[in-house]
């Protein structure tokens, strides 16, 4: 450590010596970066809330039309993730693992929903999934409707944060060495028995990152869902929704209170989700037992 | 036996990775397969342990039949080159996780568990994992995973190649004495002929997805009978030199034959000369061996208990060439080692004046020893030694290309230019006056005659087929040699007059089994055999016609043979190979 050969006396830094040049100007720009884009805009909306009378917060706050719009809101996040984690993963595996003619093409359909404006997925997947739709005629008559209520939501949810699992947990699978599944086989190792000891326990923790992006994305959307959902209150309607309509009335304060409550929900949350990656690595090596 | 492979061959993408490998390795005997990159072992091994299945042949362990058994139920331990220990378990983990599968209770788990540590001497290293161990500690943990289900066939790929010297021997050590305990069949693959003859009771040579040869590492080194075998394992010079009736002439002194008295008239044959079989001297008479020819002394490098030189020859003797010493490079020079007693009796330094003396000399068996492009001019006999074909079997050979030029070459009843007899193989390109050339070539004493298309490639299968007795050894020694330097696939091509259902099928049949067990036991050359129904030459043109890249060697007796029959195969786009022998 350089701190430690140096003369008592001298002053004390938390630079690490460094080949890189430049770590001035790079963790300066990160600061501001951060702090004009992130944290200011945050904490506005922090000052704008906390303006507000204590008893119109909650008003506000805990009126039955938003804890409606929380439940669905974190609900259909927290079930569209769940979905991802699953079929995510098996595309990511397909992607991955096999050869096959178009997967160059079916690699890039992945990031199709990054890229297309969400309205447009929304209103694709309307025209789709309404009870006059390709699919939704079909649905229809099972008594299956998915277009105007929560499954249309959680559809929507799903098909915009699909790519942050694919994406998380490719470069993860391309990791697990083959030879060590080809070491379990040789070692009597049946397939599943390998894949639930070897292959799950090292992806893991790209899982769990997928699952988070994906909940983070579907927590904050709105263009795709606006369209699909019907936006009945209490039923089908999202807290971004909610916000967006407080808005159109110029209650700013209400906006910024629902907000605040959605970004503290989000960040404990995220922060548990953290959580359980940190202690991830205990948590592998229980699973591998 | 332990391991028995019979015929195993493997493609990838159309070609053979592995070709034809038999071979029978004994209970507790420790076996390494040694081989450039590329050369097919691995493939070979994975195939033992199930991990990639085979195209053809057939894998016995234990005398049970496993060519379609999965990996996990043929009891092999395998190790391999990273390592591959499970990087989110402990190392006791990684050891019981065979155990687990079988599930062996816990108490039990454990008792096998601190053997094995105590097998590779990693005591108390149980709760550590992979990643906080070094690189030869790892391979330790792996071979004691590999070996915790009492696995009857320990096989190691490359085990030792992500590790430095120091560890290397001392891992080497560690698993050979474990082998010795345990008295474990295994099976090594490695690229590394010091480590292959450090560890091995036999090795096997493997070379374009073939085994070439195989035996104890002292008898492989000084007797090899391939030239890829000779020059891989160690160094060595090789000599054209010629074979007499008094023994084997290179250069200035004939050194009498210890192997093979080979019955056969004189002619050309490839030498092995090692290294530390050189002796150097000031004159021609201090000399205590065979006197080969003088030099000059290029380089010498100190290596401590050895010196190596270069020495490059005086070019004098036509005859006796000096064809590789191993490296590619147009003047090839002589290496040579001498020991620390050597150097005390005769001290040299580059640019110095020696005479050099050959003690041991042994030569290959191999029936190819150099090629010469004949033409009517220098130009087309220049232009042929650049025919791809010809450059590669040259550069694989390690042999020379001369050149020899016959003005009259196809005009009935024209003397011969040149020396009147023939060397080695004769070459001649393929066209119009192809037949004729080749008429006159063989009717002037020429035995073996390569026909080359001027634009054919290294074929990926060589059919065989020979008509008269006399030829057939000839014929079989040679496909084996060419065989041995092509990855190509053999066929033997045997042909019945009449049709399937006439009388000469039962001994089309018998022939055919004679000839494929003749090449198995006598050149180790795996062929497959076809039996086709109507006129020879019809029926092989028939066969070559049938794909691209098909080569054909054809031996004969007697020359009516040729002429009648078989001169219009050398008007196709295919390369064919005559062999004569027998009666002129």
């Amino acid at each position: 450590m350089a701190g430690a050969d140096r003369a008592p006396g001298s002053r004390v830094s938390f630079r690490q010596p460094s080949i890189l040049p430049g770590f001035g100007l790079t963790f300066g720009f990160t600061t501001v970066f951060l702090s004009t884009i992130v944290l200011l805009p945050l904490a506005a909306l922090v000052l704008e809330a906390t303006s507000m009378h204590w008893a119109d917060f909650w008003h506000t706050v805990l009126s039955p039309r938003a804890l409606g719009s929380y439940r669905l809101s974190f609900g259909a996040s927290l079930l569209a993730a769940s979905i991802n984690l699953v079929f995510g993963f098996i595309i990511a595996w397909t992607l991955v693992r096999y050869e096959f003619p178009g997967r160059k093409l079916i690699d890039a359909l992945i990031d199709m929903p990054f890229a297309l404006p969400t309205a447009v997925s929304g209103i694709a997947l309307t025209t789709v999934f309404a009870q006059n739709g390709w699919i939704g005629q079909y649905l229809e008559p099972l008594g299956i409707k998915v277009a105007y209520t929560w499954l249309g939501v959680t559809l929507a949810l799903t098909l915009i944060s699909m790519p942050f699992t694919v994406r998380a947990v490719q470069p993860a699978l391309l990791e697990v060495q083959r030879e060590m599944e080809e070491a379990a086989e040789t070692l009597g190792a049946g397939r599943f028995y390998a894949f639930r000891r070897i292959i799950l326990p090292t992806v893991l923790p790209a899982l769990l990152t997928g699952f988070t992006l994906s909940f983070a994305r579907a927590v904050g959307e709105y263009g795709s869902v606006i369209f699909i959902a019907g936006n009945l209150p209490m039923k089908t309607e999202i807290t971004p929704l909610l916000i967006v309509i407080h808005l159109e009335q110029f209650d700013y304060r209400g906006a910024a209170a629902l907000g605040l409550v959605m970004l503290v929900i989000s960040f404990v949350m995220l922060l548990a989700i953290n959580l359980i990656q940190a202690w991830g690595r205990r948590l592998q090596i229980r699973i591998a037992r | 036996m332990s391991i028995v492979l019979d015929q195993v061959t493997k493609h990838y993408a159309g070609l053979p990775v592995v070709n034809d490998v038999s071979l029978d390795i004994g209970d507790g005997e420790f076996f390494v397969l040694l081989g450039p990159s590329g050369s097919g072992k691995s493939t070979l091994l994975r195939a033992i342990a199930g991990l990639s299945g085979v195209d053809h042949g057939r894998i016995a362990l234990h005398g049970r039949d496993v060519t379609h058994v999965a990996a996990r139920k043929r009891g092999v331990g395998l190790v391999f080159q990273n390592y591959a220990l499970f990087q989110h378990m402990t190392v006791a983990d990684n050891i019981e996780f065979a155990l687990r599968v079988r599930r062996m209770r816990a108490k039990a788990r454990r008792e096998r568990r601190r053997e094995l540590l105590r097998l590779v001497a990693l005591e108390g290293m149980d709760e550590r994992l992979p990643a906080q161990l070094s690189g030869g500690q790892q391979q330790r943990v792996a071979v004691a995973r590999a070996l915790a289900h009492k696995p009857e066939v320990l096989l190691l790929d490359e085990p030792f190649g992500a590790l430095d010297a120091k560890i290397r021997e001392e891992l080497r050590r560690t698993i050979r004495q474990v082998q010795r305990e345990l008295g474990i069949t295994t099976v090594l693959v490695t690229h590394d002929q010091e480590e292959a003859f450090a560890m091995a009771d036999r090795i096997g040579i493997m070379h374009l997805g073939r085994l070439l040869e195989m035996g104890a590492p002292h008898e492989l080194y000084s007797s090899p009978a391939t030239r890829f075998v000779a020059t891989f394992l160690g160094a060595a010079n090789l000599f054209l030199a010629r074979r007499t009736p008094d023994g084997i002439q290179i250069g200035a002194t004939t050194v009498a034959a210890a192997e093979r008295a080979g019955g056969e008239r004189e002619n050309e044959v490839v030498t092995v000369v090692r290294p530390e079989e050189v002796e150097l001297a000031a004159t021609r008479a201090a000399l205590s061996s065979g006197y080969l020819a003088s030099g000059t002394v290029d380089e010498v490098v100190f290596t401590g208990a050895l010196e190596r030189l270069r020495v490059r020859l005086e070019k004098h003797q036509e005859h006796t060439p000096l064809l590789s010493s191993g490296e590619a490079d147009s003047t090839p020079t002589l290496q040579v080692t001498r020991t620390q007693h050597e150097q005390r009796g005769f001290e040299v330094r580059p640019g110095q004046q020696v005479a050099v003396g050959v003690r041991r000399v042994h030569v290959l068996p191999t029936p190819l020893s150099s090629f010469t492009a004949c033409a009517s001019s220098a130009a087309r006999a220049e232009a042929l030694t650049h025919q791809p074909l010809l450059a590669e079997l040259v550069a694989r050979m390690k042999t020379r290309i001369g050149t020899r030029i016959e003005p009259q070459l196809g005009l009935a009843d024209a003397p011969c230019q040149g020396r009147d007899t023939f060397v080695g193989t004769t070459v001649i390109s393929s066209g119009e006056l192809c037949a004729q050339e080749a008429e006159w070539l063989l009717r002037r004493g020429a035995r073996d005659l390569l026909a080359l298309p001027p634009q054919a490639q290294v074929p990926h299968r060589v059919l065989i087929h020979w008509v008269g007795e006399a030829a057939r050894s000839a014929t079989l020694a040679i496909s084996a040699s060419v065989l041995r330097h092509v990855p190509a696939e053999a066929v033997y091509v045997g042909i019945v007059p009449g049709d399937a259902a006439g009388t000469g099928h039962g001994q089309g049949m018998r022939e055919l089994l004679d000839a494929r067990s003749e090449a198995q036991a006598a050149h180790g050359l795996d062929m497959r055999t076809e039996l086709h129904y109507g006129e020879g030459e019809r029926q092989l043109a028939l066969r070559l016609a049938e794909a691209p890249g098909q080569m054909l060697i054809l031996g004969v007796t007697a020359l009516a043979d040729f002429t009648t029959r078989f001169q219009a195969l050398l008007q196709g786009p295919w390369p064919v190979l005559i062999v004569r022998r027998g009666r002129a």
